[in-house]
């Protein structure tokens, strides 16, 4: 187990800056998530991290040790990959004890090994079965087994769950933190899913075009993006734009709502979906932010209704419950409001 | 690095196969446009030998019948072998998978066998050698070569496009002459320049099934190579491999061969 | 499904179907069963001749060690045609699925396969002139070094073998370089990841996933040499005589048909045992 860092990191293919300067720790035994569109490069700093892709410059340290020199296979890592990569010639066990084989590792010990990996992620009775007779998510167990079984220093993830149905990915979320909870392996993961992201990771990093937009906790990238690419990518966010004037915000059509005070001017806010309140009589508090819309469209999804709304041409969406909304005329005109702290300043 | 080393010895060794494939053609054509008929160097630029072919009778006759018999030959196994194609991919019937079974004889049994037992069943049913003959054997061996490339590109037609089509109210031959067709069409062409290739370069059945003085180009080619070489071979032999190639070439442009597309 | 069938889609079935494989029973499967007839006759049974059935051509092959001999110096041919094939072709086939990317790789791809849909004959012809005393490979040799050497390879069992393999060697290139390019590059990877090196990979991944379509591509190989006359004819001259000059012989020179017929069943018989044989790793090279 080690505690990984990268710092200033770069990597170009050709003229393409896969990597530009990206600087980001992951504390020993956390849980990771690399987070991006595709393209983002998030792919790309895993592999480096793993030692398929040798960095152009900067430094990556695994425990005390500067690595960018050593080629993934000498690197002391588990990973697994996007398709599980199970070699399809070999047996479960097989395929769990190939690390350790590979180590010269004594017959007896192997077997103890893989049999002690294939308990932790309860396949112990599979292990002679082949790739090809095991479901998705026995699978993905095995690909699990078989990156930690050989104790590395860190534990890469590419896409771990994206192959599996919605249901099953949200029971192996569950298993994937205990799991790695009882081993206390630092984990790293690459995924586009936002809602797995926010929550496996004890911190996200958000790549955007190469370069590392924002790192954090969760909730703190969450409740504080730092642009409007953040809060628009991690959850849904409505965009607010206009001039600050004194201890309100002035919108480009003239209404004001009250913001935090003491902000400087050029600032833009934001404000999730799921925190608007609809109405169809105005607001009385006197500093609650309120705006007026028109209802476009209630779509109905089970507990959750969104209601998509047009002002002036800008479009906003909200989320609630579905029985916590009033009913609303199709087309006609309701207020927007929400409590002032759920205004998200994104300092520019 | 010697993941670099590696991937440059690599190279250097497909560069190799490459010459190992193509020198001993290059070096047939290059020879013959030597003036020594004894292939001396230094290399002499002649075209003596291609005159001397277009002054002989029997190799013209000879590369006449060839390709005579290779595009009858395409025509009867590209016909035949596209009609079987469908019925094998549309339907699903008793006895299929026998059927299936049943086109790897004439590829994967030795021509030799093939050839020799044409003729002694040509010969018990009182047809003898001869051009019918050879054009028989023929489509017998081109077939599943088209049934396997025409099957290979339906494989890749997306049935929903039928449902479409019918769904707008199209009848089923419309269907069939409006989408399916025109979606195999490269299949069928790859089919019949594959079938041409397999009847132009055959030899072996050729050999046993084409009667003496009457024979195809490779037949004539070979009777001639164990009289003795002669740079006509040569000048016959480039032209030979330069339209088989040709033709190859097409037909991968045709068929998924070597690649999506 | 097939009990659901209507009766115009019967027909449409066979009125597809019955062309092709009218033609295909007319022109292989009676012939072979009419050899298999042939191959108990004493005679040709054409004309005046006297002939009954008898099981002497049969007998001729095992009372006669040549036939027996030459059988296994044709097998020796085409074991030693296919390893070599299959030796030179595994690491180019490698080359092009996994070192070459893009576009060329197709191109270079098509053009490893090209010559195999070339005249055969037109190709072993080529190689005549290569190889002969005093020809081509000879002189450029003798130019290249400093010191006299006189190479004659023509008409000797190593011509023979140089082209046979320029003939065949497309196959195994083809065949396992499809197997090659199924195997996902994500799991040469995965093998990295847990530390295994280059040889690692090729024994423990990348030969047990190819072996399928190696072993098809050899199949492919040895069963047309070992029934192979033209090549050991023009490249090998008196040193040619294989089982399958022996064949031909009886049907062009000789004109033992009967002979001629058992020994081409006895071949036959050989060849159906190895596709037997191999056919399970053949099929399994096709999925």
């Amino acid at each position: 187990m080690a505690e990984v860092a990268v710092e200033n990191v770069t990597k170009r293919f050709g003229t393409l800056k896969a990597l530009d300067n990206v600087t980001i720790d992951f504390p020993d035994g956390g849980f990771f998530g690399l987070l991006g569109p595709s393209g983002s490069g998030k792919t790309t700093l895993l592999r480096t991290i793993a030692g398929f892709i040798f960095t152009d410059d900067g430094t990556i340290r695994i425990g005390s040790k500067s690595v960018e020199q050593i080629p993934v296979e000498k690197r002391e890592i588990g990973m697994m990959f996007q398709n599980y990569a199970l070699f399809p010639n070999m047996s479960v066990a097989d395929n769990v004890g190939f690390g350790l084989r590979v180590r010269k590792v004594s017959l007896a010990e192997e077997r103890r090994r893989v049999g002690e990996a294939l308990e932790l992620v309860q396949l112990g009775q599979h292990s002679n079965r082949k790739p090809h007779q095991l479901s998705g998510g026995q699978r993905q167990r095995v690909a699990l087994a078989r990156a930690i079984v050989t104790n590395p220093r860190v534990l890469l993830l590419d896409e771990p769950l994206s192959a599996l149905d919605k249901s099953l990915r949200v029971d192996m979320q569950i298993e994937l933190k205990r799991i790695q909870r009882e081993i206390g392996i630092t984990t790293i993961f690459v995924t586009h899913d936002q809602e797995e992201a926010l929550t496996l990771s004890d911190k996200i990093g958000i790549l955007r075009a190469g370069r590392m937009v924002q790192a954090g906790p969760p909730r703190e990238v969450y409740n504080n993006p730092t642009d409007v690419f953040t809060a628009s990518f991690l959850g849904e966010a409505n965009i607010l734009e206009g001039a600050v004037d004194g201890n309100s915000l002035r919108l480009t059509d003239g209404d004001a709502i009250p913001i935090p005070k003491g902000l400087k001017t050029g600032a833009t806010f934001a404000v999730r979906p799921e925190n608007i309140s609809i109405t169809t009589e105005e607001p009385t508090e006197r500093d609650t932010p309120k705006i007026q819309a028109r209802l476009k469209q209630r779509v109905f999804a089970g507990a959750m209704a969104t209601c998509i709304l047009d002002r002036n041409g800008s479009t906003f969406k909200v989320i609630s419950r579905d029985r916590d909304l009033p009913q609303l005329p199709e087309g006609g005109p309701v207020w927007l409001s929400w409590e002032p702290e759920h205004t998200i300043t994104i300092p520019n | 690095m010697s993941t670099l080393i590696l991937k440059r010895l690599g190279k250097i060794w497909l560069a190799l196969i490459l010459f190992f494939l193509y020198a001993p053609i290059l070096v047939m054509a290059f020879m013959s446009f030597n003036d020594s008929q004894y292939y001396q160097l230094p290399f002499e630029f002649s075209l003596r030998w291609y005159q001397d072919l277009a002054g002989n009778s029997e190799i013209i006759a000879a590369a006449t019948r060839s390709v005579l018999i290779a595009l009858i030959t395409t025509i009867i196994a590209t016909t035949l072998g596209t009609a079987a194609s469908v019925a094998l991919f549309r339907f699903e019937f008793k006895g299929k998978r026998i059927l299936q079974v049943l086109l790897f004889p004439p590829i994967a049994i030795p021509w030799l066998i093939t050839g020799t037992a044409m003729l002694i069943f040509f010969f018990g049913i009182g047809l003898g050698r001869g051009t019918p003959s050879v054009i028989i054997g023929h489509v017998a061996l081109a077939l599943p070569y088209v049934i396997v490339v025409v099957t290979a590109r339906l494989a890749t037609f997306d049935a929903t496009l039928e449902e479409a089509a019918r769904s707008l109210g199209a009848n089923s031959w419309t269907v069939t002459r409006r989408v399916t067709l025109p979606w195999i069409t490269p299949g069928i062409i790859a089919g019949a320049l594959f079938a041409f290739a397999v009847s132009f370069d055959q030899f072996v059945v050729s050999y046993f099934l084409s009667e003496p003085g009457d024979s195809t180009l490779p037949v004539l080619i070979y009777t001639a190579i164990r009289k003795g070489f002669t740079p006509e071979i040569n000048a016959i032999s480039t032209i030979i491999i330069t339209i088989s190639m040709a033709v190859m070439l097409i037909a991968a442009r045709f068929s998924n061969f070597g690649g999506e597309r | 499904m097939s009990n659901m069938l209507v009766k115009q889609d019967r027909l449409r079935i066979f009125g597809l179907l019955s062309p092709a494989y009218l033609w295909l029973t007319v022109a292989i499967f009676l012939p072979l069963s009419a050899m298999f007839y042939f191959s108990f006759l004493s005679e040709v049974p054409f004309g005046d001749a006297e002939w009954n059935f008898t099981t002497d051509n049969y007998r001729a092959f095992f009372e006669t060690p040549t036939y027996a001999i030459l059988l296994w110096k044709s097998i020796k041919l085409g074991l030693m045609v296919t390893l070599t094939s299959v030796l030179i072709g595994f690491p180019c086939a490698y080359v092009l699925a996994k070192t070459i990317q893009g576009r060329s790789r197709e191109a270079l791809f098509l053009l490893v396969i090209l010559p195999f849909w070339s005249n055969s004959l037109v190709r072993i012809f080529s190689w005549a002139i290569v190889l002969r005393g005093n020809g081509v490979l000879d002189r450029t040799l003798n130019a290249i070094l400093p010191f006299e050497l006189d190479i004659n390879l023509m008409f000797s069992t190593p011509a023979i073998v140089i082209g046979l393999v320029h003939s065949y060697l497309p196959y195994v290139i083809l065949t396992a370089y499809l197997a090659l390019q199924a195997i996902d590059d994500s799991l040469i990877d995965a093998a990295r990841s847990m530390g295994a090196g280059k040889i690692t990979i090729l024994r423990r991944i990348i030969l047990p996933l190819s072996l399928p379509g190696l072993l098809a591509g050899a199949v492919l190989i040895f069963v047309p040499v070992v029934g192979s006359f033209m090549e050991p004819r023009i490249l090998g001259g008196r040193v040619g005589t294989y089982y399958g000059t022996v064949i031909e012989d009886q049907f062009v020179a000789v004109f033992n048909w009967p002979l001629g017929a058992a020994l081409s069943f006895i071949l036959l018989a050989v060849v159906l045992v190895i596709l037997a044989l191999a056919s399970p790793i053949l099929r399994k090279a096709q999925t």
